[in-house]
């Protein structure tokens, strides 16, 4: 681990000012990691968790929820407020890592942490560290993605970034000295337009709050996660829902798609066919068949395509009973 | 110590047949009666090291710090294979703060495993040592060893067992890829003849990965010279196999080397051997002339201080319609690493099941990656895994039920050798077993289940040695005032020894158990014993303990006749007192007697018996599964485990449960998520931290019934206990995996059986 110099930061301006060579922390629960394994060697370190303004929680009604990027997973998921209106955060929450990473670990952190590719994580020196070859293509690919990929293959870590996607907030982002709104989909980007990030931040411009509107009356949202082990795993793959059904058909609804690209994974064929599909369950099988057609696997991972068709299936099932 | 004489005495340590001749006590001790009958024996007795543990008191390895001590770290290999041409630490040596950079060029060469040394300027694995430093700090050494500038001609390397056997693979050793040049094989009967006997035959290739020990305390060592006399602290399951490896390597005699380990979090093998490591740190100390520790991180453990070698094993079995077997066959291959260490695995598929034509070929093949060590019944896992497999698929074949076919094919005799057992209760562990799963419940018909979540019952046979046996000694001090120090020659890795040792004390001399203390894992102070592994540890230590404590009795008793001018067999032992039986009045307590002969601190030593001859000693059971597996995901739950084992006398029931509790963990662990992952076209591991290399959590973890149903084994000593360590650890994998097949109709033949391998074989089975 390289030395730095740590400063707690003042405020949003002095904070975003300081760009190079220097990292911005939040609970730290990943950055410190990548430090200690020389993966980042900043020279300073900038903590925001000084900003207290950046941790508040709050729900106006008609509006939606306003989520400081400070706040804390398990502050999300404590939310009284988050608890009565917005319950498929909590369940997102939940499958996090574990309650000691929750506790320290920010929702703007969770949203912004870097990939976990394994030899990204190694003393691989690969596309997205500056390197010119991606390990994964003819390697261990079993937990790459199977679609949206090249040419870096990684999934997007994030839990929280899928249903957020499914919710479609925003983010509000402090950039050159003023705040700007930026929708969720349009803030992760693919390895095409950058491998070496994830985001559309530039250095020096920090998050500071999801805002996540009403859930329309009506709808039903859901968040899956399957991950190898019982706890303290990240996602193989995951799936963010929001459904709205009447009776025989749906309405309107979106899927959102964890563990499979680069980004949270929005499968526009399939959504397309949300509006207006029946609601049986030889249609909702026929329409989970049709997720992903597009995909492309790796060499060891077209399970993962079987894997979301089944918990689509159950989950459109699940959701539209009663 | 009383009447001695010598023995050829044989015993399995860690699937290597030990022979020598012994030193053992002439005198038998009397069986001891049914652990009922027994007072403190048996009992659920906490540990008696539970009090230091939970409150942060103990003191592990890490948490020596001596005055002025300097911290080190090992420069490691990032090649799979490479030769050093050249070595700069100038640099390195120029940071502030460091004290010393030792490399094979400023120590002189330390022979390590076969042709190689300490630090070899042939690198055969990742990971493997070419330098260390001492600094005044641990950060200070880290940054130094990103300072030793290293030239190296990379060699063409290979990391997968199967392509390394290979003609043409980069050789690793001079003499080619396989361990010994040739194949482990043995042969009875007429494995053709037998095929031709059958009327059903399976033929499967089954394969298990690589799995890495992982304790939790990481090894460390901590070396301090005195003069020419070093003390080494240090995370071992082996002082006196460190203490010759230390000795060896630095050149000193064995008197001048102390070895103290105190606690220790958990070892499963990989902390059997003496560690380069701590050479290191020895060497570290006398160069700089202070103090030294070394502590090995996560990365490091899963790189270099051993693993479970994996396999390939293609079994070949064939049974009448009426069940019984008429022949098997096994060819395997599996992974030594970069240096020897056994990757056979065939022994319980040559002795477990009845079967007159049996045929095993078995290769260990050098790899370029890190060196195997013994884990937690190194073979057995992998072997039963496969075998019990096999012989749920050929059950299946003649629509048989797995266990009756089991009980078709039950040997009462070891194959192998073709002697008896001392002791063999499989037959009750079956059933014991079986009642206690609900093996009636089970699919008559595998996968015939409907809807999402398939469950299944299946089971796997465990055999393993685990009778222990000479040389083990242990010596006993009573001392005046009714307190007692047990000194034995072994060393507690977590399972419990300080507190059984304590039992079996209190047992005989009938005093508190808090008024006994135990002195372990102190090369300087304890008698000799042998290394914890092998299960060898209670049915080693424990009939020494009874000895010692038997003459220590026998001493009183001899003592107190004198004193009272009483005849010895007019006198009974109780509670320390020793008295007349003609004539109660006349008693005396063992405090007085001391005073009287004026002993303030008496003194036995006593000795592990010998095994009988002509007979096998083996541990058995049966482990039963109860699982779901999910077939949307492939994802397996195991629900319930049921452990029935015959393992001689149970010494402590909590302890007992604690050993099945870790060993059905690391089953579920290897069965379903573990392994280590090398990447082909780098020779690199991918799986060198805890998010990566998957353990089981708590979360992970059925709900665990352990049956007994063994009470001691009087051939095998005076305290008739058997090891329990590995037996826990065999079968949970095999009995798994049969759950998961009769569950799902579908056999998962690779493990770890993860949600991929379940779904895609799900899916392409549907
Ligand atoms: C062992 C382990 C298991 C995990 N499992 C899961 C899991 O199952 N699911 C899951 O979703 N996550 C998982 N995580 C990730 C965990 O949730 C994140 O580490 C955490 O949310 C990051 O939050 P933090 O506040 O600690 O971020 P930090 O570590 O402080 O920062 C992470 C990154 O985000 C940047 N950053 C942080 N805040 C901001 C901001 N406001 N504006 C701009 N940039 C910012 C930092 O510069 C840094 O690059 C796991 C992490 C670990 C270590
Ligand atoms: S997938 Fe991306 S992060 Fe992983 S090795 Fe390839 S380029 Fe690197």
């Amino acid at each position: 681990m390289k030395n730095f110099k740590y400063i707690p930061a003042e405020s949003l301006e002095k904070a975003s000012q300081k760009k190079d060579d220097s990292v911005l922390m939040a609970g730290g629960t990943d950055l410190l990691g990548m430090i200690k394994d020389d993966l980042l060697t900043p020279e300073t370190v900038i903590n925001l968790k000084s900003l207290k303004e950046l941790k508040n929680i709050r729900y106006n009604a008609g509006k939606g929820l306003e989520i400081g990027a400070l706040a804390t997973i398990t502050e999300l998921a404590e939310n009284s407020d988050v608890q009565k209106r917005f319950p498929v955060l909590v369940q997102t929450c939940k499958e996090i890592a574990s309650p000691q990473l929750r506790n320290v670990g920010t929702v703007g952190g969770n949203l912004c942490q870097r990939p976990r590719c394994w030899y990204y994580r190694g003393e691989f020196n690969c596309l997205r560290k500056g390197g010119d070859t991606c390990f994964a293509v003819d390697g261990e690919n079993k937990f790459h993605c199977v679609v949206g990929g090249g040419p870096c293959y990684i999934v997007h870590p994030s839990d929280l970034a899928v249903s957020l996607l499914a919710l479609d907030a925003s983010l509000e982002i402090f950039s050159n000295g003023k705040l700007k709104t930026v929708p969720i989909d349009d803030f992760f980007i693919l390895p095409e337009q950058n491998e070496t990030k994830e985001n559309i931040l530039e250095p020096g411009e920090i998050v500071t709050k999801i805002i996540v509107p009403e859930i329309p009356a009506g709808s039903k949202c859901a968040f899956i996660k399957f991950k190898e082990r019982a706890s303290w795993d990240f996602a193989v793959v995951s799936l963010g829902i929001l459904l709205n059904t009447n009776g025989s058909t749906i309405k309107n609804g979106r899927i959102v798609f964890g563990g499979v690209a680069p980004r949270p994974w929005i499968d526009t064929a399939l959504n397309t066919k949300l509006t207006g599909a029946a609601t049986d369950e030889k249609n909702l099988k026929s329409l989970a068949d049709s997720a992903l057609l597009e995909a492309e696997p790796m060499s060891k991972n077209d399970y993962k395509i079987i894997l979301v068709r089944n918990l689509l299936k159950q989950a459109l099932i699940d959701l539209s009973k009663n | 110590m009383a009447n001695t004489k010598f023995i050829k005495s044989e015993f399995f340590f860690e699937e290597d047949v030990r022979e020598s001749v012994a030193e053992v006590p002439v005198d038998k001790h009397q069986p001891w009666p049914e652990n009922e009958k027994l007072k403190v024996v048996g009992k659920e007795i906490p540990r008696i090291d539970g009090y230091d543990k939970t409150s942060g008191t103990a003191l592990y390895t890490f948490d020596i710090n001596l005055p002025h001590m300097a911290h080190a770290k090992i420069l490691r290999s990032v090649w799979p294979h490479a030769r050093i041409k050249s070595i700069d630490t100038t640099q390195a040596e120029n940071l502030p703060g460091v004290l010393a950079v030792i490399t094979h060029k400023n120590i002189p060469e330390i022979k390590w495993f076969e042709d190689s040394f300490l630090f070899d300027t042939k690198i055969r694995y990742e990971g493997e040592e070419i330098a260390g430093i001492a600094a005044e700090t641990e950060e200070i050494a880290e940054k130094a060893l990103k300072l030793i500038k290293i030239e190296v001609e990379e060699l063409d390397f290979t990391v997968d067992p199967g392509q390394a056997m290979k003609e043409t693979a980069p050789k690793i050793h001079e003499g080619g890829n396989i361990v010994g040049g040739n194949p482990f094989t043995y042969e009875r009967g007429n494995f053709e003849e037998g095929i031709k006997n059958a009327d059903a035959i399976i033929e499967e290739t089954y394969s298990t990965q690589v799995v890495v020990h992982n304790p939790t305390e990481p090894h460390c060592s901590v070396a301090n010279w005195d003069g020419d006399k070093l003390t080494v602290w240090d995370s071992t399951q082996a002082i006196f196999t460190v203490r010759g490896v230390v000795s060896r390597a630095l050149n000193i005699p064995e008197n001048n080397v102390r070895v103290i380990k105190k606690y220790m979090g958990g070892g499963f093998g990989s902390k059997l051997a003496g560690g380069k490591y701590t050479v290191i740190a020895a060497l570290l100390a006398k160069k700089t002339g202070r103090p030294v520790r070394l502590t090995l991180d996560r990365r490091e453990m899963n790189l270099a201080v051993g693993n479970r070698p994996d396999s390939v094993q293609s079994l070949k079995l064939g049974a009448k319609k009426d069940g019984t077997l008429t022949a098997m066959s096994h060819y395997a291959y599996g992974s030594s690493g970069a240096y020897q260490s056994g990757a056979g695995c065939s022994w319980p598929f040559r002795t477990v099941y009845q079967c007159p034509n049996v045929k095993v070929e078995e290769y260990t093949v050098y790899i370029n990656a890190g060196p195997g060590r013994p884990f937690r019944a190194p073979g057995h896992v992998q072997g039963t895994f496969a075998m019990d497999s096999a012989i749920d698929l050929l059950a299946g074949r003649i629509n048989m039920d797995p266990l009756e076919f089991r009980l078709k094919n039950y040997a009462e005799k070891d194959q192998v050798y073709n002697i008896p057992y001392t002791s063999k209760k499989l037959r009750e562990a079956y059933e014991a077993g079986a009642k206690a799963i609900g093996w009636e419940k089970r699919n008559k018909q595998p996968g015939v289940g409907t809807g999402r979540y398939k469950t299944g019952i299946g089971m796997g046979t465990q055999i393993w040695w685990g009778g222990g046996g000479p040389p083990a000694y242990v010596t006993l001090k009573l001392n005046r005032d009714y307190s007692v120090e047990v000194l034995a020659g072994s060393q507690d890795l977590g399972t419990g020894t300080y507190t059984f040792v304590a039992q079996v004390a209190s047992e005989v001399l009938e005093i508190p158990m808090e008024r006994i203390s135990v002195i372990l894992g102190d090369t300087g102070v304890v008698p000799y014993g042998p290394p914890s592994g092998g299960s060898v540890t209670s049915p080693s230590i424990s009939p020494a303990v009874r000895d010692a404590a038997e003459q220590m009795k026998q001493k009183l008793m001899k003592a107190a006749a004198a004193v009272l001018s009483l005849k010895e067999n007019d006198l009974v032992y109780k509670n320390g007192t020793v008295s007349s039986k003609s004539d109660p009045s006349k008693s005396i307590f063992l405090s007085d007697i001391m005073g009287k002969i004026n002993e303030p601190v008496l003194v036995t030593t006593g000795a592990r018996e010998a095994n009988p001859e002509g007979y096998m000693i083996q541990t058995f059971g049966a482990q039963f599964a109860d699982v779901e597996v999910d077939t949307l995901t492939g994802k397996v739950r195991v629900k319930k485990i049921v452990a029935a084992h015959d393992i001689g006398r149970v010494l402590n029931r909590t302890l007992l449960e604690n050993q099945f509790h870790g060993g059905i963990i690391q089953g579920i662990g290897f069965a379903l998520m573990e392994e280590r992952i090398i990447d082909g076209n780098t020779g690199k591991v991918l799986t060198t931290n805890l998010h990566d290399y998957k353990l089981p959590l708590i979360t992970d973890m059925p709900e665990i019934e352990v049956i007994i149903v063994s009470e001691g084994d009087p051939m095998i000593s005076n305290t008739g206990v058997k090891g329990i360590g590995e037996p826990a650890h065999i079968p949970t994998a095999a009995a798994i995996a049969n759950a998961i097949f009769n569950a799902t109709g579908v056999q998962i033949k690779s493990t770890p059986m993860t949600p991929d391998k379940v779904l895609m074989a799900l899916s392409q089975n549907s």
